[in-house]
């Protein structure tokens, strides 16, 4: 009973951490603000690379749609964030139920490499086609035209920081119910052995739609979160040089966990926070450690800490 | 119908083609014989560029500094391969793709470390024009279109002819059994993949020329072989060839008529071959 308690709190611990976590380093406001948003973008590739089994390097363009989504949404037409966010989510859900059936039949490398050219049009979309729209290269800003929302002015970044960890609480809880729910069961068996899903009567391309939908929307409601954070969108958001940054996260915190995607994010921005300010060769410094989590840290953060869990509970049963 | 503007994209076409086979055809018998999507592919590509610039700022020499970069390529081919690429044979898709494309990422460090960041202009070997049916066209991109042609005969010639080629072609049909006849697997990867590296590195040389040779250049080839693998389906080296001709002709036919198309319009057929055809068009079939 005790464990089941325990592990229905673990979101709310999470969720705790980092608001503790904010309030120990009070200059690092930024970079925990950004810490909860990743952790959603990464949530998103986790479903495509740990539940499904699927790799993609274009996961920036979801990100540059649902920022561009919102931008466009408050600097043209609205004023309020929460129809931009939702906007935003609509984008992903849109571009995934679009995008899914032709993607989802091609086989696992055709998946990689159509996402990464993906990519690079979106880029080239936001940066040249949609001059006139998106400004180019120097952006989209749109911070004025925002208004406050009933409770919260999160045009403050404080006041957006604690917007943010509430709805990184509340995907957090919704990505756990997915993760227990009969989905998640399918998105893992799939992964492992997709014919025999397929024998027991699922429709795999059913359940691969749904999953690269959810994994868009969650995508680019990230995107749109960014896009709020910074007050305006440059098309370097959707750039495919950082294809890789949210797979290492992923690989860093533990492909096909819940809670993964969080420690994935928070280490490896931490890493990053601290890397930059030593050395510039960001690239080189990502490849080496993408390598090594590969090749001796398989299993992640919380893969490792479910396993030790693992391992310490199988002694107190010894133990009597 | 303006004669002297259509013949000079068809063979700008061309060369664009010649450029993208020498290049994506390592991606595509990488993937065909090891069934690992090689994403660092680009990274010879980059640094034989890399090394034509150096060698032709030190000794004006063009061809010196193309067989250097050849020879880079093909060395840093081997290396890859017979330290890195051993260990991933036989993983999940998954892992290997991660696994190059970091690889990829540490090699583009490499380069701003060794190299710097500014991009380099090499100068042409050769500023000759030649006219053919009444316009001028560069001598260097008729080279380019002769040098693939040339490549693509060896290859043939090599693949049919030669023992080791029997092997190449058995290997991409079933590994298994090749090494059951007895055959050293691994000795036939390692020189499929040199020679693929080097194709690369010749591809590096010929572009260095026609673009700016800056370090995310790799990145900017990396898609363009993307799409013609993908259109001409993994594994098939018949297959890149064909798609890279496409390719070529719709990027420059398409610049000609309106320039964002040259960008736009191979995704474009890509796509909708994809949609037709999920392999491309002559994929290998049964693998994914």
């Amino acid at each position: 009973m005790w464990k089941k308690a325990i592990d229905n709190l673990i979101p709310l611990f999470i969720t705790l951490l980092i608001v503790i976590l904010r309030f120990t380093f009070p200059n690092k406001l930024s970079f925990f603000t950004e810490v909860a948003i990743f952790s959603i973008y990464v949530m998103g590739n986790n479903i495509l690379y740990g539940y499904i089994g699927l790799v993609s390097f274009g996961q920036p363009f979801y990100l540059g749609v649902g920022g561009y989504a919102v931008a466009i949404f408050l600097a043209y037409v609205g004023h309020s964030p929460i129809i931009a966010l939702f906007l935003g989510i609509l984008s992903g859900v849109v571009l995934g139920l679009v995008l899914g059936p032709s993607f989802i039949r091609l086989g696992s490398s055709y998946f990689a490499l159509i996402n990464a050219a993906l990519c690079a049009i979106g880029v080239f979309i936001f940066e040249r086609l949609l001059i006139d729209i998106t400004r180019g290269n120097d952006g989209l800003w749109f911070r004025s035209r925002m208004t406050k929302l009933p409770l919260l002015d999160i045009r403050l970044p404080q006041n957006f920081f604690i917007f943010v960890v509430i709805i990184f609480f509340f995907v957090l809880l919704l990505y756990r119910y997915m993760d227990r729910s009969t989905l998640g069961t399918m998105f893992r068996s799939l992964k492992n052995n997709e014919e025999k899903l397929r024998f027991i009567g699922f429709d795999t391309f059913k359940v691969k739609w749904v999953g690269f939908t959810l994994a868009s929307a969650l995508s680019t409601f990230a995107g749109a979160l960014y896009a709020i954070n910074f007050g305006f969108v440059n098309p370097s958001l959707g750039e495919n040089t950082r294809a890789v940054e949210v797979i290492v996260a992923t690989l860093i915190g533990g492909s096909g966990t819940v809670y993964g995607p969080f420690f994935g994010a928070l280490t490896f921005l931490g890493i990053k926070d601290i890397v930059s300010r030593l050395i510039t060769r960001w690239e080189l410094v990502v490849g080496i450690l993408t390598i090594i989590v590969l090749f001796r840290f398989s299993k992640g953060i919380w893969g490792s800490i479910q396993q030790y869990i693992g391992v310490l509970r199988e002694k107190l049963k010894l133990l009597g | 119908m303006d004669l002297s503007l259509w013949i000079p994209a068809v063979i700008y076409g061309f060369s664009v083609s010649g450029i993208f086979f020498l290049v994506s055809l390592g991606l595509s018998i990488g993937f065909g014989l090891m069934r690992v999507v090689n994403l660092e592919q680009m990274l010879y590509y980059t640094f034989s560029a890399y090394m034509t610039y150096t060698m032709v700022t030190l000794t004006g020499m063009f061809w010196l500094g193309l067989m250097c970069g050849v020879f880079l390529a093909a060395f840093l081919g081997f290396l890859v391969e017979t330290q890195l690429l051993r260990r991933v044979y036989g993983k999940p898709m998954l892992f290997s793709m991660v696994v190059t494309f970091s690889f990829f990422l540490i090699g583009i460090g490499a380069i701003q470390y060794i190299w710097g960041l500014s991009p380099k202009p090499v100068s042409s070997p050769t500023q000759l024009m030649i006219t053919i049916f009444g316009t001028q066209i560069p001598l260097y991109r008729l080279l380019i279109i002769l040098t693939a042609g040339v490549v693509y005969v060896m290859i043939q010639l090599l693949l049919q002819k030669t023992i080791l080629g029997k092997a190449i072609r058995a290997g991409i049909e079933n590994p298994d059994n090749l090494q059951g006849l007895g055959i050293n697997i691994n000795r036939i990867f390692t020189i499929t993949f040199v020679i693929a590296s080097a194709l690369a590195g010749l591809g590096g040389a010929l572009n260095a020329p026609l673009v700016m040779v800056g370090p995310y250049m790799g990145f900017d080839m990396l898609l363009y072989a993307f799409i013609t693998v993908i259109l001409g389906g993994l594994g098939s080296i018949k297959g890149t060839l064909i798609s890279s001709l496409i390719i070529g002709q719709v990027i420059s036919l398409g610049g000609t008529l309106w320039s964002p198309l040259a960008f736009v319009a191979p995704f474009v057929v890509m796509f909708l071959v994809i949609l037709i055809r999920p392999t491309g068009l002559y994929g290998v079939k049964g693998i994914v």
